[in-house]
């Protein structure tokens, strides 16, 4: 990401992007689009539009009048989540094993995704197998062998350690590398092999800023894993200094929905607070999710 | 002579080093015991407690294979992928192909539609539960017209319904899949194309869908994933795969079999089909959509 | 009687010798070396507020007199979860010492897996349980005469109704005609039809296994005067009494009644549902939002309230065999299970510690709570689920058969009582 310079910034804030779209269907002939959109936009955040409102209710209303409240609203929800939960070392510990999912994701996914895409070795065929089937094997399979092993082999209970380690590196984010390193032309590797750059150099200035959206992508998925993931840090940790910000949510639903004047209430307000930290993140960096420019990438 | 040993590139091999030391010491062993326990007759116990865990042969396999409830979760699992992939597929790069024009508001849809795949399932379920229950806001809002039993006890239509909550909670991240895909195809074709009189749909069908065929096959596998392993949605939306397991899936299964009732064999034995299951359709699927 | 305690007593301690000459071989570290040991302890309450206050001052209170065997508790979830988190510990060997939320129906599989130590296995254990709960206690003993559980407090649950409601529906709300099947079927006709409410009542009619704890079993428990679900290893519920209750129960749903879609909320606080099948904590919880009544589960005959029997919702604590100072273990469960806590918790929670005669043990809470008083006459007679292998999938395999009959009246009531029955019997004599 060292590639992107101030100027092609620049570039890529412009309200058009540079890609596809032809330059003379842009302006008046977009407005079938933007209805679609707006359509669809509705159809999307209306449930969690629905989800807001409820939250700030002090009795759940489910008719359709209750979607549009016009009086009763109030922050109690939110008000007992702060005197159950702490906070602020909840989300600590959200973000130390989220940040290590990310960085081990990011750091040796994508160079098992860039082997498995572009590099001819002997066992590829294999590692490919295994990274498929670890994605479609259950967890609810491998959960008491997992913890068994990580608890009893590895002495791993309440640690962030365990609580990473089935995490660390994402399947499913390994398996967007590679269709992305595939993606890219032939003639852009073979080029820069014969200038004599190595794979390493070819990886880092050349594949990455092409599919640089597509680790964001990746880093995206990788996020909402263990950022909602709320079964397997519970069962690693019973300390509630360790335990991430959905587990102490859960234990905060689990506690009190069901006796709660607004049952809904208490668990929507616990599920806004999981994720703004996360709309807002991608609120910030939404742009960088189509900034590419093959140009500057061969540049690079 | 260390090519054929190793293979032409063999600094693959440093690379995928660590990843495959990952997959070796975290998943090998479960995996591995997973399998092993499907061919015996197995429990989980505390350690230092000694049973016999006879070797059963196909036991657990030929149980679970003769279970109607079983035949009824895989069946349910096909009618949601049938529904959720195609759906998924459509929507996510036609809605893309959307917004990665210029449209007034792109990061407020972009937000819109990306909102539902972050927000946390329970949550998320809790609303659909209130739209979509008996007097519920969808019911009262097609009045005459809703279905009879209601969405989430209706035989038919429980499944259809959890294969359009999952298309929905998934699409804004299979966009962003899409609209990182659509960045590497090349702009300069869509302007000769243009040239050459294509109308929208036109390139729409020849360079835009050609052009992001890897990330489609990687939605539709990522997709089948889903589907495989779909257990959240029958378990907190339709209570535990109702109305009367019209909405199981095999992975609830195994959690009712392996984790609530102690019987992790048969648990297992499932799970092995399901992953059988799932490599074939991926290996085909993978031929049909790569071949070039 | 007492022969037979003695007897029974004699083969645990001799039971529990024989592993500890052996270096301990059921339940790893079991024998009498580990119920000696003493030293600092972890236990696991359940989250939910009261239950935790309560907890806390407990732990509290124990560690201010035994600063030498320090009390950790740690919260785990309530719910449903709460078994796969214990499941998984006992096989990794990190269980606690105590868990004070152990299900009766997970006790079968957790002493399969071979987590759970027989309290027994302490000079006085046998005895203080069955002194502490008295009569009762028996029901909690495992096939094998060994008590895996020690009883701690229950929810005999009853039918609360909403005056208010019945009112509206024409009923007389301080005598509603509801201890037949005909008066609770004409009294639910009149809520229904009146509009007065939705549902007469609304049992959650989803599939999950323990479901069925809060429809058929307290009417089948009431029917057949406190018979459990299975009894030396048979079905017991393929008979004319199981018949009748799914009878009246497939009634109450096919003429709507009883609403087939599961209900988000409360549906009684709600005021959708004129009643509800509650246990003592519902005083609490309703107390002052709603203008409740309280009367027995209804049979077929209208069996008199104070022979009337129900399910005993009870929550136990065992004792995980990964615990190293078992010793402590005992103590603070006997300390935690001592006639002051067990009134601390019944002011706390309002959930009935299962000891013989509450009521007379804890006169002033009673005077402060009159209500109460019902539900501890009701706390004598209940039923608790049956402690047979297989338990979970015996109430899953009945679930499902009872929601496709009499849910959904799919299939014939007495057929599916009947492959009920078949599936149970095979599941219950393994």
């Amino acid at each position: 990401m060292a590639q992107v310079t101030a100027d092609e910034r620049s570039v890529l804030e412009e309200p058009a992007p540079p890609a596809t779209a032809p330059p003379q269907k842009v302006s008046g002939r977009s407005w079938p689009r933007t209805v679609l959109l707006a359509i669809g936009a509705l159809l999307f955040l209306f449930p969690f539009y629905y989800m807001l409102m409820a939250s700030l209710q002090l009795k759940p209303d489910t008719s359709v009048r209750g979607a549009f409240p016009t009086s009763g609203f109030t922050l109690d929800n939110y008000r007992s989540i702060n005197g159950r939960v702490n906070l602020v070392q909840s989300l600590v510990n959200s973000g130390i094993f989220t940040g290590a999912v990310i960085l081990c994701t990011v750091v040796l996914g994508l160079l098992a995704g860039y082997a498995l895409a572009r590099l001819h070795f002997r066992g590829r065929g294999t590692l490919f197998a295994a990274m498929l089937l670890v994605q479609v094997i259950p967890f609810q399979l491998l959960m008491i062998p997992l913890y068994v092993m990580i608890v009893r082999s590895y002495g791993l209970a309440d640690s962030y350690l365990g609580m990473i380690a089935p995490f660390a590196i994402n399947a499913t984010a390994v398996f967007i590398f590679r269709q992305f390193f595939m993606q890219l032309p032939d003639d852009l590797f073979s080029a820069a092999r014969i200038d004599g750059a190595g794979e390493l150099r070819i990886l880092w200035s050349i594949a990455l800023p092409l599919v640089r959206p597509a680790v964001l992508t990746a880093v995206l998925l990788t996020f909402i894993g263990p950022w909602n993931e709320f079964l397997w840090p519970f069962l690693i940790t019973k300390d509630a200094d360790l335990q991430p910000l959905a587990v102490s949510l859960a234990n905060y639903i689990s506690s009190v929905a069901g006796r709660a004047a607004n049952p809904y209430g208490a668990i929507l307000a616990g599920a806004c607070v999981l994720a703004a930290p996360a709309v807002a993140l991608f609120v910030v960096f939404q742009k960088h999710f189509t900034a590419s420019d093959i140009g500057s990438g061969v540049k690079g | 002579m260390l090519t054929t040993v190793l293979g032409r590139q063999p600094l693959g091999l440093a690379f995928a080093a660590p990843y495959a030391v990952f997959l070796v010491l975290i998943f090998a062993y479960p995996v591995g015991l997973a399998v092993w326990i499907s061919f015996h007759d197995y429990f989980f116990t505390a350690p230092g407690v000694a049973v016999d865990r006879p070797f059963v042969g196909l036991d657990n396999y030929t149980a679970v294979l003769g279970d109607p409830e079983v035949h009824k979760a895989f069946l349910n699992v096909a009618v949601f992928l049938v529904i959720n992939v195609p759906l998924t597929v459509v929507l996510s790069l036609v809605l893309a192909t959307a917004l990665n024009g210029a449209v007034r508001g792109r990061i407020f849809f972009r937000v819109c539609y990306f909102v539902p795949y972050i927000s946390a399932s329970v949550a998320v379920v809790a609303v659909w539960l209130f739209l979509f229950s008996n007097g519920g806001f969808v019911n009262q809002l097609l009045g005459p017209l809703a279905p009879d039993p209601s969405w989430l006890i209706n035989k038919g239509l429980a499944m259809p319904l959890i294969a359009l909550f999952v298309t929905w909670k998934q699409l804004g991240f299979f966009i962003l899949l899409y609209l990182a895909a659509l960045q590497n195809v090349g702009k300069e074709l869509y302007e000769s194309a243009a040239m050459d009189g294509a109308g929208k749909l036109g390139s729409f069908m020849n360079i835009t869908v050609p052009g992001v065929r890897p990330a489609t096959t990687l939605v539709v596998i990522l997709s089948i994933i889903t589907g495989a392993n779909l257990f959240t949605e029958p378990y907190l939306l339709t209570n535990g795969g109702g109305p009367n397991g019209a909405s199981a899936s095999p992975v609830l299964l195994m959690y009712q079999r392996g984790i609530e009732q102690g019987n992790p064999d048969t648990a297992a034995a499932i799970g092995v089909l399901l992953m059988i299951a799932f490599l074939i359709i991926a290996f085909v699927n993978k031929r049909f959509l790569e071949r070039d | 009687m007492n022969m037979k305690k003695t007897t029974t007593l004699g083969l645990g301690l001799a039971l529990a010798l024989s592993t500890a000459a052996c270096g301990g071989g059921n339940g790893g570290d079991g024998g009498s070396e580990a119920t000696s040991a003493t030293g600092p302890i972890k236990i696991w309450l359940s989250n939910n507020p009261e239950e935790l206050a309560w907890g806390n001052k407990m732990v509290e209170a124990w560690n201010k007199a035994n600063p030498d065997q320090k009390v950790t508790a740690q919260e785990i979830p309530a719910g449903k979860s709460s078994e796969e988190v214990i499941g998984a510990a006992i096989t990794a060997g990190n269980a606690p010492c105590l868990v004070f939320n152990t299900a009766p129906a997970a006790v079968p599989q957790f002493e399969k897996q071979g987590g759970l130590v027989p309290l027994d296995s302490f000079a006085d254990g046998k005895e203080y349980i069955e002194s502490r709960t008295g009569d009762a206690a028996t029901q909690y003993q495992s096939p094998d005469g060994k008590y895996y559980q020690l009883p701690w407090k229950a929810n005999p649950v009853m039918i609360f109704y909403n005056k208010d409601l019945l009112k509206k529906a024409g009923v007389d709300p301080e005598n509603p005609p509801l201890s037949t099947y005909d008066e609770f079927l004409d009294t639910s006709d009149k809520i229904v039809s009146s509009g007065a409410a939705q549902a007469a009542i609304w049992p959650a009619p989803s599939s999950e296994f323990y479901q069925s704890w809060f429809d058929f079993y307290p009417l089948y428990a009431a029917e057949t005067g406190g018979t459990q679900l299975v009894e030396d290893d048979k079905a017991t519920f393929n008979s004319t009494e199981g018949k009748a209750v799914a009878d009246f129960w497939a009634t109450m749903y096919e003429k709507g009644y009883a609403q087939k879609e599961a209900y988000k909320a409360d549906s009684f606080a709600d005021g959708k549902a004129a009643m509800a099948i509650v246990g003592p904590w519902a005083i609490a919880v309703y107390g002052d939002s709603v203008n409740w009544g309280v009367a027995p589960v209804p049979t077929s005959t209208g069996i008199a309230p104070e022979d009337t029997y129900t399910f005993s919702d009870a929550k136990n604590v065992a004792m995980y065999s990964a615990c190293k100072a078992q010793g402590t273990a005992w103590e603070v469960l006997k300390f935690a299970t001592s006639e002051e806590q067990d009134g601390a918790l019944l002011e706390e929670t309002g959930q009935m510690p299962m000891r013989e005669d509450v009521a007379s043990a804890y006169p002033d809470y009673f005077k402060a709570n009159p209500e109460y008083q019902t539900f501890a006459d009701q706390a004598a007679r209940t039923v608790e689920v049956p402690n047979v292998t297989n338990s979970i999938e015996i109430w899953q395999d009945f679930r499902d058969d009872y929601s496709k009959a009499v849910i959904f009246g799919e299939t014939d009531v007495d057929s599916a009582l009947a492959d009920a029955a078949d599936k149970v019997d095979g599941l219950a004599g393994q």
